[in-house]
């Protein structure tokens, strides 16, 4: 009795190891493709090389992929930034009989399918006049895709700012426009922080959204990869990705620095 | 001036951009799935029910739905059953290993959904790792993408995470206590896991499979990359009606998928729902 139960919770170790190798599996292999000298694929693989790096650092439309997306990115996390935390702000402390209308408002990009949300602003940019010309309308998409995950991390961090210490800041005689700066914002800084990160990551790795609202003849880093292996196998794309990967790493490492991740709630 | 004397100007950036960004073109679309199709231009004047009539009557989008549903429905199920030991041991563990093995669950968040299906045609491709290692050993090539074993596959790895954490998160809300005491009271572990815990934990296990569901219904780069045009979904077709210029065609079919997928979380809602109450 005893030795079946033993076994079987080994069995049942095992089985959740092999998830978690399942889990890291496909990323691995991508950032092991990368260091791979032969051209091809080739299990057990020809050798250490960095050479399909120099590919890519020294690729015009890789380079110019990685700028755009670092370019969209900073500007959907700035700008959803601004609007996620103004919203957070007016849901928590003044929302009034709406708020529940105004949560789901506000969430609605994030609950609705990413693929369909694409087509619609494609549409609409093109009735509007704007088509996909230029690249703002895939600046405003990604920003619009945004806003929900900054909003949700600010929300959760001013629910554990009780109002009572904004209260005794202006019944000390501070002005709005003090409280906010002195006390309200530096309280929810990690949230604001976390929500950035979140906008950042979801931004730079967004393919729905580019593939169908970037601009004639400009293209995201994701997008790039994606139209790489659409017409087959080319080492660089796997060098291209693990550089993806390493920046959004590096995001979450800063992010760890600055606030720590344990504020983040999922 | 931040919203203490008019509160209203908080919302306002929210309340525009999502209006004329979202609101705004989502009503658009649903315009123009009623607009006549034209391969010229956007669309033809007049208004018309045939788009609709096509996407429901045409035996090829209803097989490309039905497709789409089973693909959906393979994906959650294999979520759930990967994700629920997981889940139960990250909840339970006091190991010190719990943050490492957090991060790992939480990880493929963080690589793109493109780079994770690279990472796994890199490993099915016909020339791929899988079929590489096999003809070392001299074992016969499997057929591993460019079918719906491949696209399964990759999707299962890549919603997996959105199963383990909310199902957690409803083992953690179950008080230990009432294990132990099932136990004391001679339940065997199978007994108390049937009776105590899987009722407990119906809650996130409802929200991950409306969460897997949702977004296997709507995924369209996995099904695009390992599927390689031989895996047709609703997604890919639409798509598809995107390139050939037959908008209002494609919006009438990709406004069909999204209220397909809302009944279906209608109807799951209300099953569960009523399991839910039976079981406790």
């Amino acid at each position: 009795m005893n030795d079946r139960v033993t076994s079987g919770r080994l069995a049942l170790g095992c089985a959740i190891a092999l998830v978690y190798i399942f889990l890291l599996l496909p990323i691995v292999i991508v950032v092991a493709a990368s260091f791979n000298a032969g051209q091809g694929l080739k299990f057990p693989p020809d050798g250490f090389s960095l050479r399909w790096y120099v590919a890519f650092f020294t690729s015009e439309p890789f380079m110019d992929s990685l700028r755009l997306s670092l370019a969209v990115a900073v500007v959907a996390t700035v700008a959803s930034g601004v609007i996620g935390t103004t919203a957070a702000l007016y849901y928590v402390r003044h929302a009034g009989r709406w708020r529940e209308v105004f949560r789901i408002y506000v969430l609605a990009p994030l609950l609705l399918p990413e693929i369909l949300t694409a087509i619609a602003l494609l549409f609409f940019y093109y009735q509007i006049g704007l088509g996909t010309r230029t690249v703002v309308g895939l600046y405003i998409g990604h920003i619009v895709v945004c806003i929900p995950f900054v909003f949700l991390q600010v929300t959760a961090a001013l629910y554990n700012l009780p109002p009572s210490t904004e209260e005794a800041a202006r019944s000390l005689g501070a002005a709005p426009g003090v409280v906010f700066r002195r006390i309200t914002l530096p309280l929810i800084k990690p949230g604001v922080i976390n929500g950035a990160l979140f906008a950042f990551i979801i931004s730079f790795d967004n393919v729905s959204i580019s593939l169908l609202l970037k601009g004639i003849g400009t293209t995201t880093l994701p997008m790039q990869v994606f139209d790489y292996l659409r017409w087959g196998f080319d080492p660089t794309t796997a060098a291209a990705s693990t550089v993806s990967i390493l920046m959004t790493l590096g995001a979450v490492v800063l992010v760890d620095r600055l606030v720590g991740l344990r504020t983040v709630r999922f | 001036m931040t919203g203490a004397n008019r509160p209203w100007l908080l919302a306002l950036p929210v309340l525009a951009v999502v209006g004329a960004f979202l609101v705004a073109p989502y009503l658009n679309i649903v315009l123009m799935s009623f607009r006549v199709p034209s391969t010229t231009q956007a669309y033809a004047p007049g208004f018309t029910l045939d788009n609709y009539a096509k996407s429901l009557f045409d035996w090829l989008y209803i097989e490309a739905l039905l497709d789409t549903a089973r693909l959906a429905v393979i994906v959650t199920v294999s979520c759930l059953i990967l994700a629920y030991p997981v889940a139960f041991h990250l909840a339970r563990t006091t190991s010190r290993w719990r943050g490492v093995l957090y991060s790992i669950v939480l990880s493929p968040l963080l690589v793109g959904v493109v780079i994770r299906s690279f990472g796994w045609i890199i490993l099915l491709a016909n020339n791929g790792v899988v079929n590489q290692a096999l003809r070392s050993y001299d074992l016969p090539r499997m057929q591993l993408m460019y079918n719906e074993f491949g696209v399964i596959l990759a999707l299962v790895h890549i919603f997996l995470p959105f199963m383990i954490l909310p199902l957690m998160g409803a083992i953690q809300g179950i008080d230990p206590r009432l294990e132990e005491a099932a136990r004391s009271l001679g339940a065997g572990r199978g007994t108390v896991f049937r009776r105590v815990i899987l009722p407990l934990s119906l809650p996130g296990i409802q929200s991950g499979c409306i969460l897997v569901f949702i977004l296997a219904c709507g995924s369209y780069i996995t099904p695009a990359l390992l599927g390689a045009g031989r895996v047709h979904t609703t997604t890919t077709m639409v798509v598809q009606m995107l390139d050939q210029f037959l908008w209002p065609f494609g919006a009438a079919l990709a406004l069909t998928l999204a209220l397909f997928g809302l009944i279906a979380v209608w109807v799951f809602t209300r099953l569960s729902g009523r399991a839910m109450r039976g079981m406790a």
